[in-house]
């Protein structure tokens, strides 16, 4: 009996398994499809079927004939190397010619992510002299002469009446004087203050924010700072509002984060207190809004303010806040 | 402000763990900053029974003891006459650090071994007792600690106190907080009643300073005796951190800490003509302190005389003339109301800062003087062994008055985003002895107590009771804002932009501080009338290397180099920008400048598989600062060399002044190597330093497109031999300036200089890209215009085609 075109198939297979060539599948290639080839002869046998099975049996045929034109071919590709022998290949693995990129200071990166929340938040950015009157300074943010909330921060002075802005406050009294509310300004800049230790420089960079209309909430100033501090760090950071005094706020909260390093058990990072100061905050003071004309029976507002230097430190893991002003290019390349 | 858990206790029970109060005490507004336990240093003392005594060899007074210590059996070198066999005593371990200082080790006492100490109550700071070691009661087990046997337990709260809340600057002033947050009440000391209405001809108070000093109260102990105080008394204060003096000084140091107000006591008997007279100093007057430090007054200070001399600074420090000593047998006690401003004022001026001024300038109870003084009298008389004279003096010339304030119940509901009833309110602040009435269906009438002098306003009550209520019960929400979105500030967007160009232009972004050494004028070689030395000088820098704020962004540059290449690193691309302060008069606030300063050294390529390492120089800096300027869209820009006069620390021939149209936006050259050796450094370095305000003017970020070329361009080239010191961009300005409609771009391709091209010249080719806007051009499109450009740079520079 002759062989079915199942069984045909199945030793064509079997050949180009074992086949160790191109070569020798070239000839199974000739054995089998060749014009004189196993297929091709029983393709000419189908005519000598009976009529009804020719169909059946002819698309039967060609779909095998197929299947081996394709068996044969990946087989020889495996065999023959597609790459070409080439004379100049060159050493991919030698690096390229250099180009380094340039990168911004730490500082200036946390302080465009800061910004940039807010300004999503509809605030706008306000700016203000370095060296300023004390007035701006200090006066109109109801801290007189003598004051000992004075003490709070050291001041760098220029002379009896002018010092080295020790907050960007001041620009919250500059805006409000030259703006009717509503108002929602956030305040960035260099600020100095007379001290110097592992964690303070004589300068660093502060963002100060104040939101001022007609119906502006202590839950409002809750829920934006919420909003900042999971936007800055992320949406699992526990905050704490806890009661604080700042003579320009009132009621005044600083606003604590769960440690980042510890997540509250306890590190050298948050003294062991689970928690990070990381801003100060407060309803703007009714003497506030006097010094600038605002009336107070119909406006409240919040403001609040935080140190750019300290929360790069969180972000980053920095231990020395000095090393920022240092410059050295082992830090900086870092970022 | 430190205060101990025992203290606190005397006036409120505690109930909670140390660690909640802690937490309690810094969710109400009074921070805790740390919780040390007092018992510390008794850590490794423990329970001993002494097992064995036996004679020391070498000395008759001692014994050796052989001492059960639990796990093990120490020898003890021991001198204490009252010890026996099987008593049981406190054994101070190997490693233990007593108050005084002593620490216990294992050593050799006259040639025997001694691995500890026995102690007595005095040297473990629990009692007055020193002449033997402290007995134990039989039932303890031995080896355990000392501090659980014994049951000593007690914390020190260290309390981070804002300006506000000088009414905690007392352990009662706390304990009442305590009270308010447990919902408890506090218990006050009794103080036996001095019968006010007995004639006080003891002394005469005059007070001349009224407005300094509204109010003045005196008692007088007799028949005291000045000793050591006795040990609770010592313990009291040693607990937060005071140095015991004697039990008169104690005293008025306790009454202080423990109501907050402080207390002067002078030596009666030193009071010239038994009268006190307080009034303001003369300017240039002097006095001596107790320090011993010789102070000069003005008229604005305030000073507490006798009839002959001046005793006291008020509220300050007292003077060393009428101070109490051994010999004192009757004391003197001030209690007085200073008016704060005045001793803030005196304080400051005089650089003197005490517990006393401290709490003075920060407001005391006003109603308290004459209890503290009765508190002192009484505890004076018992410790001292003496007796009340009876009677006080009590001068109250300008009465301080505690206003009523009206609270809106619905404005301090919608100030904290709350919806409190009126008893909510009300019973918040009772708790802290607020009395409150009502007054109208949404307000109430509140009178704080006098020792809230930080209460002045309703937003101050709000306060009181959101702090009270808890700042983390108020519900978190979002304020409903208007729309409206503003035009950023130009300046921030210039700002930004130029940083990230900078970024893109691979340099690295430092920061340096503002202020800097003056000295930096002269090692930049400044010219004396420069307006760079307009300097604004800090009246009390941190370091005299950064007296005065900055002229010039390059000392800062320079500096970040300098440690950089002491560092090692030694290619550097950095920039900063910032602003530079210009001095414009005494009364005036400074001209600010931002600027934007570049500096560049070391290698232009590394050495590395495909460059060899080649020096960064003019050209390298300038191909930066141009980069940015197009970056930034600012065209028309011209490069020309920096006259000498104007060269100071930029190196004169390698420095070009950056000019747009009329405006100068800066510089950009090789540092004068003289300037860097000024700053100890000599290797190369390129800086460029813009104005941002000009680059502000002169930016045009409004960008607008072009049609692209239709037709293909013709290039030519020109080279001409000319001679050297000419500026080649000259002649590509002439071409340009042409105003030949078919010349699209002029571009320098090359320049040579040596042979076969004569000394003194050079040869410069330039290539021109011709382009009509109307068809594709012939060769005899541009023949003539190239023929007649050629001509045109030959006239003009003198210039010779090559051979």
């Amino acid at each position: 009996m002759e062989k079915t075109i199942e069984q045909i198939c199945d030793e064509a297979f079997k050949e180009i398994k074992t086949a160790e060539s191109s070569e020798s599948l070239n000839a199974i290639s000739v054995k089998y499809l060749g014009r004189k080839g196993i297929i091709t002869q029983f393709l000419r046998s189908i005519s000598t079927l009976p009529s009804e099975e020719r169909p059946k049996a002819g698309e039967k045929a060609n779909e095998t004939k197929k299947i081996l034109e394709k068996a044969i071919k990946d087989a020889i590709n495996g065999f023959e190397s597609k790459v070409p022998e080439v004379a100049d290949s060159i050493d991919v693995s030698l690096p390229g010619r250099s180009v380094s990129p340039g990168s911004l200071h730490p500082v200036t990166q946390i302080m465009r992510q800061i910004c940039d929340i807010f300004t999503r938040m509809g605030f706008n950015i306000a700016e203000g002299p370095e060296i300023e009157s004390d007035y701006y300074n200090f006066e109109a943010l109801n801290i007189p002469k003598y004051h000992p909330a004075r003490d709070m921060q050291d001041t760098f002075y220029v002379s009896d009446n002018i010092v080295l802005r020790t907050h960007t406050s001041p620009i919250q009294v500059r805006v409000m004087e030259n703006r009717k509310p509503p108002v929602k300004i956030i305040a960035p800049g260099k600020v100095y203050r007379s001290d110097s230790d592992i964690t303070h420089t004589p300068m660093f960079h502060q963002v100060e924010g104040l939101m001022v209309g007609e119906n502006i909430s202590f839950g409002d100033l809750k829920g934006i700072l919420t909003n900042f501090i999971h936007l800055l760090f992320d949406d699992k950071t526990s905050l704490r509002f806890r009661p604080s005094f700042f003579p320009f706020t009132e009621p005044s909260a600083e606003v604590d984060i769960l440690c980042v390093m510890c997540r509250g058990k306890g590190c050298r990072i948050c003294s062991y207190t689970g928690w990070l100061e990381v801003l100060g905050s407060g309803m703007v003071h009714p003497a506030v809004f006097e010094n600038v004309g605002y009336d107070t029976s119909q406006f409240t507002g919040f403001a609040f303010g935080m140190g750019v230097e300290r929360i790069t430190m969180l972000k980053y893991g920095i231990d020395d806040i000095r090393k920022f002003f240092e410059n050295d290019f082992r830090f900086l390349r870092q970022f | 402000m430190k205060v101990s858990l025992s203290w606190l206790e005397d006036y409120v029970p505690i109930e909670t763990d140390i660690y909640d109060l802690a937490s309690a005490l810094t969710m109400a507004g009074l921070e805790v900053e740390s919780v040390d336990d007092t018992f510390n240093y008794l850590e490794k003392v423990v329970v001993g029974r002494i097992v064995e005594i036996n004679p020391h060899p070498n000395a008759d007074k001692l014994k050796l003891c052989r001492v059960d210590a639990g796990d093990r059996f120490l020898q003890i070198v021991c001198g204490a006459p009252n010890i026996k066999e099987n008593l049981l005593v406190p054994l101070a371990m190997h490693g233990t650090l007593l108050t005084d200082g002593t620490l216990i080790e294992v050593c050799e006492v006259r040639g025997q071994r001694s691995e500890g100490m026995l102690c007595s109550e005095k040297e473990l700071e629990l009692g007055d007792d020193g002449s033997g070691v402290l007995v134990l009661s039989d039932d303890l087990r031995i080896g355990s600690r000392i501090t659980g046997a014994l049951g000593l337990s007690d914390y020190t709260l260290e309390i981070g106190l804002t300006p506000n809340r000088s009414d905690c600057l007392s352990v009662i002033g706390i304990a009442r907080e305590i009270a308010a947050i447990q919902k408890t009440k506090i218990k006050y000391p009794i103080a036996n009643e001095i019968d006010n209405n007995k004639t006080n001809n003891f002394i005469s108070v005059i007070i001349e300073a009224v407005n300094h000093c509204p109010r003045y109260a005196a008692g007088l102990v007799k028949d005291i005796t000045v000793s050591q105080s006795p040990f609770w008394l010592r313990k009291r204060l040693i607990s937060v951190g005071q140095r015991p003096i004697n039990n008169i000084v104690d005293i008025s140091n306790f009454v202080m800490l423990e109501c907050g107000q402080p207390l002067h006591t002078f030596d009666y008997d030193q009071v010239a003509e038994k009268r006190i007279i307080v009034r303001t100093a003369t300017k240039g007057e002097s006095f001596v302190t107790l320090d011993r430090k010789d102070r000069i007054m003005d008229e604005e200070m305030l000073l507490i005389c006798d009839g002959k001399k001046p005793v006291a600074i008020a509220g300050v420090m007292g003077g060393l003339n009428s101070g109490i000593d051994s010999s004192t047998k009757q004391v003197l006690i001030e209690s007085a109301y200073f008016n704060p401003l005045s001793i803030r004022k005196t304080s400051k001026r005089l650089g003197l800062s005490t517990e006393s001024s401290y709490r003075f300038e920060r407001g005391v109870d006003p109603d308290g003087t004459v209890r503290a003084l009765i508190r002192a009298s009484n505890l004076i008389a018992e410790i001292g062994k003496g007796k009340i004279y009876e009677g006080i003096v009590d001068e109250y010339p300008l009465k301080q008055n505690t206003d009523t304030i009206e609270l809106s119940i619905s404005k301090t509901n919608k100030l904290l985003g709350l919806e409190l009833d009126k008893a909510t309110i009300k019973t918040l602040l009772e708790s802290i002895e607020f009395k409150v009435q009502n007054s109208g269906s949404d307000t109430i009438e509140i009178v704080p107590p006098s020792f809230r002098v930080d209460i002045a306003r309703p937003v101050d009550l709000m306060e009181e009771a959101a702090r009270l209520y808890g700042y983390n019960n108020i519900p978190t929400t979002l304020p409903l804002m208007q729309a409206e979105a503003v035009r950023p500030l130009k300046v921030l967007v210039l700002r930004e932009n130029i940083r990230d160009i900078m970024t893109g232009l691979s340099f690295t972004e430092a920061i340096n501080y503002s202020f800097i050494n003056e000295s930096a004028c002269d090692l930049l070689k400044l010219s004396s009338d420069d307006p760079k030395r307009q300097l604004v000088k800090v009246l009390n820098p941190l370091t005299e290397e950064q007296n005065v704020m900055r002229t010039s962004l390059v000392p800062g540059l320079i500096e970040t180099m300098r440690r950089n290449l002491s560092y090692q690193s030694k290619n550097l691309k950095i920039y900063e920008i910032g602003k530079i302060f210009l001095n414009k008069g005494k009364d005036s606030l400074a001209e600010e400048i931002e600027m934007i300063a570049g500096l560049l050294t070391g290698d232009r390529h590394s050495s590395a598989w495909y460059s060899k390492e080649t020096n960064c120089d003019f050209y390298d800096i300038k191909g930066f600062v141009e980069a940015l300027l197009a970056a930034l869209n600012i065209s028309n820009v011209t490069f020309t060399k920096l006259t000498f006069e104007l060269c100071d620390y930029t190196r004169y021939g390698h420095t070009a002044k950056i000019v747009a149209g009329n405006e100068t936006i800066g510089l950009v050259g090789e540092m004068d190597p003289e300037v860097l050796a000024n700053f100890g450094l000599k290797q190369a370095a390129y800086i460029f330093e813009l104005n941002c305000n000009i680059l502000l003017k002169l930016s045009n970020l409004l960008k607008m497109s072009r049609q692209l070329p239709k037709f293909p361009s013709v290039t030519r080239d020109i080279t001409i031999i000319i001679n050297k010191d000419i500026e080649v961009m000259s002649i590509i300005d002439n071409i340009n300036s042409i105003g030949e409609k078919l010349i699209e771009n002029a571009h320098l391709f090359d320049i040579f200089e040596g042979a076969p091209i004569p000394p003194a010249k050079k040869s410069v080719s330039i290539r021109i890209t011709y382009r009509s806007s109307e068809k594709t051009l012939e060769d005899d499109d541009v023949n003539n215009t190239h023929k007649s450009i050629t001509d045109r740079l030959i006239n003009k520079y003198g210039a010779s085609l090559p051979a």
